[in-house]
């Protein structure tokens, strides 16, 4: 009887872990533009390009940055990614307008669809996106030449 | 079995629960989310309204389509438009979208100081502090912030201050009106007046006490207009960008162009100094390396001309040349060394600047030398940031020195730095100052500073 009753305890703990480590294991991707030519990006370039310290592509075209409102969990790894909380965000990009290193506060769009919408217009556009909401024609690029899924993947 | 059965069906509700708590910020984040998208259309469709009620207030008539003209359009739609970047968020505090306005993005800082010191033989008074007083507030500088995008490489900058002068009294300074044009990540040319980027500080906290730590400035990096010894205003063009070198993040400051700073002397003699500068060079790197990220360290070297012309700051007239005095028909070629090393990550900032001001008569071997560091440290710990400062600079007193009034100075500074919110800072700051032939100096300043 006792060995029924562990197994049903074993059952429930497995039940209610496997979700949970689930979700903790999705990947954030990277994406951009899908006329950027642009196909793989370092996880030290990556910082670089959202703390605005890497403001040109390679060909010339401003990077415009579409970051996800606060709450969401694109927002949460940009914050991890910067090392930053929210507060330190938001004061760390006035300090960057101050400075005249930056225009304004990157655009933050407060919807998925407002996402793709700015993805798709701005030529230099790039965001992050939870993996599982990834659609087809949305342009992924590889972070330090892995795509999100793959073991090594750095953004999640 | 019984027993067994109701134990395991409540051990799996339970497991069930216990997933769902699991899954509970996801949940959040939905709901924030859209609470957000709500809020945001809210203020979108207000906006509208109102601009409807205006055009019609106006004699335009809007038309709105009606229902079946909506449901029967096949034609082909354009792209929504994307709501501009500061349209959009909807976080707590002031928005970005009203800090647009007609693509002209703007900002503002602030701040309302209270100062006492015990000096017995007042000082210069600078940011509206009254010199002798026992305590008094002021409201030292109001700035505001303007830029605009022009093209996507090209955009412009200013900054407007207010800054209390005597008597509650304000004047107006455009500190920096600049023509940017980033043609890369390698390249980006500014022309205009600009702050020089003697250093970090400088660059780092610009004009607004808003972003600093500490209440002031460390005496050396204070503007040329309050006191300081640097040439912090210029105008002329500046280029700044990075230099491929790998890993260790390289970049390099040029600048060229024309200052003439008229400095107040700091000892209270009422007098001020016309350095009448000639066009100025500057000239600096600094790395920001990828293998610790926060570490900054760079260095920069500064040249002008320069005269020592003493006027009253009062009547703007040549104050009579004490005896042996070289007067202001010399001039002496300044040269500025600066290096620094600072560290600003995890919730700590580490600064630490030096400098060396070397003021060599032209033609002639007579100079001077005024050496000056400061030294910062604070920590964040949630909403405070205690802070403690360290500040050296020893000019020379000789009659023909141009930093004569300023003489010996060093002493330590310690407070705290408490964010009420993401907008406002309130400070609080004990200072301790010792003089080479004057008694030392204690302070107080109590500071709340804002951003809008």
């Amino acid at each position: 009887m006792s060995r029924k009753l562990i197994a049903v305890l074993l059952l429930g703990c497995v039940t209610a872990l496997i979700p949970r480590s689930a979700a903790q294991a999705t990947d954030i991707a990277v994406v951009v533009n899908s006329d950027s030519r642009l196909t793989n990006v370092s996880l030290v370039d990556l910082r670089k390009i959202f703390a605005g310290e890497k403001r040109t592509w390679p060909g010339g075209i401003p990077v415009k940055l579409i970051i996800r409102a606060p709450g969401c969990r694109e927002r949460f790894v940009l914050l991890k990614l910067l090392g930053m909380s929210e507060s330190e965000y938001k004061q760390y990009w006035l300090a960057q307008t101050f400075r005249g290193e930056a225009e304004s506060e990157p655009f933050t769009a407060p919807s998925f669809g407002m996402t793709l919408e700015a993805i798709k217009i701005f030529a230099g556009a790039i965001t992050l996106i939870d993996a599982r909401e990834l659609k087809p024609g949305i342009k992924v690029i590889k972070l330090d030449g892995h795509m999100p899924g793959d073991p090594g993947y750095a953004l999640h | 079995m019984l027993r067994v059965q109701n134990i395991a069906v409540v051990f799996l509700l339970l497991s069930g629960s216990l997933w769902a708590q699991s899954s509970a910020p996801s949940d959040a984040e939905t709901i924030a989310l859209l609470a957000q998208q709500v809020k945001a259309l809210q203020k979108e469709t207000m906006e509208l309204r109102g601009r409807v009620k205006t055009l019609e207030e106006g004699g335009v008539k809007v038309q709105t389509a009606p229902p079946e003209a909506a449901i029967a359009a096949p034609a082909p739609q354009p792209p929504p438009p994307v709501p501009d970047a500061a349209a959009t968020e909807a976080s707590p505090g002031p928005t970005p979208e009203v800090h647009d306005l007609h693509r002209i993005q703007w900002r503002g800082f602030g701040e309302a100081d209270y100062k006492v010191l015990d000096q017995r033989q007042p000082e210069l008074a600078t940011y509206g502090f009254v010199p002798g007083s026992q305590g008094n507030f002021y409201t030292a500088d109001f700035g505001l912030f303007v830029t605009s995008r022009l093209t996507a490489k090209a955009s412009v900058l200013s900054e407007i201050v207010f800054e209390e002068a005597d008597a509650q009294k304000y004047q107006v300074d455009l500190r920096r009106v600049l023509l940017k044009y980033d043609y890369n990540d390698y390249l980006k040319l500014s022309f205009g007046r600009y702050q020089t980027n003697i250093g970090y500080y400088n660059w780092a906290f610009r004009s607004a006490a808003w972003l600093q730590t500490t209440a002031d400035r460390p005496l050396v990096m204070e503007f040329a207009s309050n006191g300081g010894l640097l040439p912090t205003q210029a105008i002329g063009v500046s280029v700044t960008g990075g230099i491929p070198s790998g890993t260790l993040g390289l970049n390099y400051v040029a600048e060229y162009g024309s200052s003439d700073t008229v400095r107040p002397d700091i000892s209270g003699d009422g007098f001020v100094t016309d350095e009448n500068n000639g066009n100025q060079t500057n000239v600096g790197f600094f790395a920001r390396p990828d293998w610790l990220r926060g570490l900054q360290f760079g260095s920069s070297y500064y040249h002008d001309q320069i005269s020592n012309n003493i006027l009253n700051g009062a009547t703007g007239e040549p104050v009579p040349l004490l005896p042996r005095s070289l007067g202001p028909a010399v001039r002496y070629n300044q040269t500025i060394v600066n290096a620094y090393a600072v560290y600003v990550a995890h919730g700590i900032e580490f600064l630490n600047e030096a400098f060396l001001i070397r003021q060599a008569l032209v033609r002639g071997s007579l100079h001077f030398d005024t050496p000056a560091f400061y030294s910062q440290f604070s920590k964040q710990l949630g909403p405070v940031r205690p802070f403690f400062r360290y500040q050296y600079l020893n000019a020379n007193s000789s009659i023909d020195s141009i930093f004569n009034d300023v003489g010996l100075r060093f002493g330590p500074s310690f407070g705290a730095r408490y964010d009420l919110d993401d907008y406002i800072a309130f400070k609080a700051q004990m200072d301790h100052t010792v003089r080479r032939g004057e008694p030392d100096l204690n302070g107080l300043q109590l500071q709340v500073a804002f951003t809008f």
